[in-house]
């Protein structure tokens, strides 16, 4: 009746990679099934049975997707209206400067938490609001004073909000590296007649420039991939990436697969690797810096 | 205690204006560290606020004049907004929602973050595929849906070939499916947020409990129970508490894939404040549901702080730097 102790053990070995091999599947085929979408003829991305891989494969969807090739239109959908890389351009810019104006305050403001108490462990926490709150309630009223004062449709307008928005990460993130630094080496350096702001720019924010980084990394993450607010502060000028990818319906069969699938495999390969790099401090940001790794 | 550790190699009574002009300098300094966020606030959060107010208190829509000529219309529009069944109704879904997705990642989370824990062969890549799902847009995620989803799609296509049976819920289109098909998405994206928390919280209880209980001969699911799950507390709630919010506030995958649709099957709170404002261009009800939903979230959030707040202490000390016993 008892099971030998190897036994036991193998089995539960089985169990682990079956669990996890099951997930694994789960995991990656919706991420597989894209990718060969955006491998396939038009015949082939919507087809009974579905064909499960692009026979024969094809680079149209990404030669005119992406370069606007019109000898690849094979199908009845002319895209013409559609411009990727206007919205590469405007996601790249929007994504970097909003995360770098958000990391750098929000690096400064964390070094004050955690050296000066600027903030109490209340207002720290308050500070959260600005994320956890839904930012569908504030966005109407927003859209509305931003085409006031002109900035409703500008880079400027979402790079703001951006900011606004991601500094809580920003600030958490940063001071559980700040905390981790020694306040030994700024005694020093005060002692040694450096400035204030001398003391934060060339010796604590450079001792945590790995942490500073993946904060970076981070936050781009979420910058890269925001939804609701470009499309609302957005209209026609400036679009990002995940904007543009809604655009893409055909006029007469719904959407257009291919295309759209060469186009998420390329919003999504930079995420991946970005996220992939600061797989180790994903937790830390995720959770605002309170569980590290 | 940072302004004490900074000010104890300072002699107190030399100097009192050195030590008063020290102090302002200090304030100064402090000031112009928060000034961003400040700045932050008063040109953008807080004008879009006032507005909003005023818009809850003042009937406009896009097709009248000028908006800032509108007529006072007092309480009537949170009256209006709290006798619309629909609003009810989005509460209800956005609860159901939320609450389902929350306990279908942190199930799953929970379960490979417990099942990886000891190192074993190919962890490294399991690892990696399993954070996948949580670095892709969520809006792909929806039209990744859409792709696979159709009712003869590769999704019901393999569980009927597995199964032999004919398997074809309509997922995109039947109401009652509807919901859960963006809650089954939600799961599958973020459970790598509850599987990398849950993951980082068991690498860092402390072994010489568990190690205890083992010489004491207890069986793997009493440690279980009885040591790790006790430890875990404060890192399950964060995860919980985390992923409700968020999922309160879903709205790509659930506008991408079905605009409130079929029906009002996936109509919850953010796409129907979405729906009132940019479809109907009810911008004064809008404005009303807007305030009700922020107010209910800041009672939720609060709540949820003071959680957090309580649960960080001991997040802190077990993160905090090993007594300087072996140095």
């Amino acid at each position: 009746m008892s099971m030998t102790k190897s036994r036991r053990r193998r089995i539960t070995t089985i169990i682990r990679y079956g669990v996890l091999g099951l997930w694994a599947l789960l995991a990656f085929f919706p991420i597989y099934w894209i990718v060969s979408t955006s491998f396939k003829i038009d015949t082939q991305w919507f087809a009974w049975p579905p064909y499960y891989f692009p026979s024969p494969p094809t680079l149209s969807n990404y030669m005119n997707v992406w370069f606007g090739a019109e000898e690849y239109t094979q199908t009845q959908y002319a895209i013409s209206s559609q411009k990727p890389l206007i919205s590469l351009w405007n996601s790249t810019v929007i994504a970097t400067v909003s995360t770098f104006l958000s990391v750098l305050f929000g690096s400064i403001i964390a070094y004050g938490v955690s050296r000066y108490r600027i903030l109490s462990e209340a207002r720290m926490f308050q500070l959260l609001m600005l994320r956890m709150i839904p930012p569908i309630v504030i966005v109407a009223p927003l859209s509305l004073y931003y085409s006031a004062i002109g900035l409703l449709d500008t880079r400027t307008g979402l790079i703001l909000v951006y900011f606004l928005t991601t500094l809580p990460y920003a600030v958490w993130m940063t001071k559980s590296f700040i905390d981790e630094v020694p306040r030994e080496v700024e005694q020093a350096a005060e002692i040694l007649g450096a400035s204030r702001w001398r003391t934060v720019f060339e010796i604590v924010l450079p001792l945590i420039r790995s942490g500073l980084v993946a904060t970076f990394l981070f936050i781009l993450i979420l910058t890269w991939s925001e939804y609701l607010l470009a499309l609302i502060l957005t209209k026609t000028d400036v679009t990002t990436l995940p904007i543009e990818l809604s655009k893409y319906q055909g006029s007469t069969e719904g959407r257009v697969y291919g295309r759209q699938a060469a186009l998420a495999v390329g919003i999504t390969v930079p995420l991946m690797i970005v996220g992939l790099i600061i797989r180790k401090h994903l937790a830390r940001g995720f959770s605002f810096g309170m569980v590290r790794r | 205690m940072a302004v004490a550790a900074f000010s104890t190699h300072e002699v107190p009574a030399q100097a009192p204006t050195r030590e008063v002009s020290r102090r302002r300098a200090i304030r100064r300094f402090k000031l112009s560290l928060l000034a961003p966020l400040i700045a932050l606030f008063v040109f953008v959060l807080i004008p879009a606020l006032l507005l909003q107010l005023y818009f809850s208190f003042h009937q406009w829509t896009v097709y009248l004049s000028s908006w800032w000529e509108a007529d006072f219309v007092g309480f009537d529009l949170f009256e209006e907004v709290l006798t619309d069944p629909r609003f009810g109704w989005a509460v209800l879904r956005s609860l159901a929602f939320a609450t389902g997705s929350t306990f279908g990642c942190f199930i799953f989370g929970f379960l490979l973050a417990y099942l990886m824990n000891r190192p074993f062969r190919g962890q490294a890549i399991f690892y990696i595929i399993f954070l996948l799902p949580m670095l892709t847009v969520p809006v792909v995620v929806a039209y990744t849906a859409e792709m696979m989803l159709y009712q003869s799609g590769p999704l019901n296509d393999i569980i009927s070939r597995l199964s032999g049976f004919e398997f074809k819920p309509s997922w995109l289109s039947n109401p009652h499916l509807a919901l859960m098909t963006v809650g089954l998405l939600e799961i599958w994206n973020w459970t790598p947020f509850s599987f990398i928390i849950m993951s980082a919280g068991l690498a860092a209880i402390p072994k010489e409990p568990i190690e205890a209980a083992q010489i004491l001969g207890a069986s793997k699911w009493r440690i279980f129970w009885e040591v790790q799950l006790p430890l875990l507390r404060p890192v399950i709630l964060l995860a919980l508490v985390l992923r409700f919010l968020e999922a309160m506030a879903e709205f790509p995958k659930t506008w991408a894939l079905f605009q409130g649709g079929p029906g009002s099957a996936t109509e919850t709170l953010p796409v129907y404040i979405f729906m009132t404002t940019w479809q109907y261009f009810q911008i004064s009800k809008g404005a009303a549901m807007s305030y009700i939903v922020m107010l209910m979230m800041i009672v939720i959030v609060l709540g949820a702080i003071q959680l957090l707040r309580r649960e960080k202490r001991s997040l802190d000390t077990m993160y905090a730097p090993a007594p300087k016993a072996e140095a």
